[in-house]
């Protein structure tokens, strides 16, 4: 499990994989990533990086439209 | 494992697809201050003893353009001060202009907000609302440039500073190509030259630097901005040329430096067959700012609004 904080919202997820990265999740909400900046455990993070358990990540969305 | 190219330390913040470089927090902060400086040195953007007005919207953009700024002022190379606009967009102004205020304050410059609502009896809401003839940001565009001219005199600026990114300069020369603006693409450039002696010289520092890039700078280096989008943007035809920059930029990393690259070598040319001379005789008759045909732009565009806020 993690918790992913996007929005103002917090929310429990499970990590389908050992293999999942940020990047990952990005694609699964559909956010381009380009548009945002990714932080884990509350520092910053390129988008290649693994989600592990008890993980913080935070999507915060920089751009709009597109 | 993946390390800063610099420095070889593992806790890297940015892989640049276009170059492969990959930098931690500390090196991408130095990296991006000395990109900055190096453009606007070859871009002759300052003078010693200049007066510059940031517009400070509160955004990403313009509170690094302050941060950057704030450097040389330190250093009592430039004075610097600031100016926000309050549009009058409900929900969404009030924090980036508290933000915008407590930069200044934080910095201790001079700053200035104003309303378009003092200025012109409505605000941007007001616009919106009636059945108006163009966008959001056709008007807002047009005002805001008339309220930063005239408060840079009013503030004895000598530069005005705005935080144009990477992102809004290619989206502004393939918006005004794609409706046959040429005439406007000659204004777009790193500094745009007082064609009158009422306009101040207008400096775009961070032309060359991705928005993404910007974003990073600012949470980087924790200060205080307002992210969150404007409610007019996404309906603008602009809106449509971001998502398809954004997209296209997603395949290809890079496309927008090699569109600005491109577009910088053109310019003279077209800055030669198209540039629409402005004389100095020439002043609005109605608020006596700079116009070409009679009325300037905001005051033809005030009146639509006062003639449709009758109907």
């Amino acid at each position: 499990m993690f918790t992913l904080i996007i929005a103002d919202k917090k929310l429990e997820k499970q990590i389908p994989n050992n293999d999942y990265k940020i990047i990952n999740l990005l694609k699964e909400l559909d956010m381009p990533v380009e548009t945002v900046v990714t932080k884990k455990n509350n520092k910053i993070v390129i988008e290649e990086t693994l989600i592990e358990d008890d993980d913080e990540i935070e999507i915060i969305q920089v751009i709009y439209g597109g | 494992m993946k390390k800063c190219t610099q420095c070889g330390s593992k806790d890297i913040i940015i892989e640049r697809k276009h170059s492969g470089q990959r930098l931690c927090q500390k090196c991408f902060i130095k990296g991006i201050n000395k990109k900055v400086l190096k453009d606007m040195r070859k871009n002759k953007l300052l003078n010693k003893g200049d007066k510059v007005m940031v517009a400070l919207s509160g955004g990403k953009d313009s509170v690094m353009l302050l941060d950057i700024l704030y450097t040389f002022y330190e250093r009592n190379i430039i004075d610097l001060c600031a100016m926000t606009i309050d549009e009058g967009i409900a929900d969404y102004r009030k924090d980036g202009v508290d933000i915008a205020k407590r930069h200044a304050e934080r910095l201790g410059i001079e700053h200035k907000v104003v309303k378009f609502k003092d200025c012109f009896n409505f605000t941007l809401d007001d616009i919106m609302s009636i059945d108006s003839e163009r966008g959001a940001c056709t008007y807002c565009g047009v005002f805001r440039r008339w309220i930063i001219n005239r408060e840079a005199r009013n503030m004895n600026a000598t530069k005005i500073a705005t935080g144009h990114n990477l992102n809004d300069e290619t989206q502004a020369v393939l918006m005004n190509y794609l409706e046959g603006n040429i005439e406007n693409l000659t204004r777009i450039g790193p500094k745009t030259e007082a064609r009158n002696e009422k306009f101040t010289v207008k400096i775009k520092p961070l032309r060359e630097i991705p928005e993404k890039e910007i974003a990073l700078y600012v949470l980087s280096k924790e200060l205080e901005v307002h992210l969150a989008e404007c409610p007019y943007s996404s309906s603008s035809f602009r809106g449509e040329i971001k998502e398809f920059m954004n997209q296209l930029s997603n395949k290809h990393p890079t496309i927008m430096y090699s569109l600005l690259k491109g577009f910088d070598k053109m310019k003279p040319s077209i800055k030669k067959d198209f540039t629409n001379e402005f004389t100095k005789s020439k002043e609005c008759v109605e608020c006596g700012e700079p116009g070409s045909h009679g009325l300037c732009r905001a005051c033809v565009f005030k009146k639509e609004i006062y003639n449709n806020i009758q109907k």
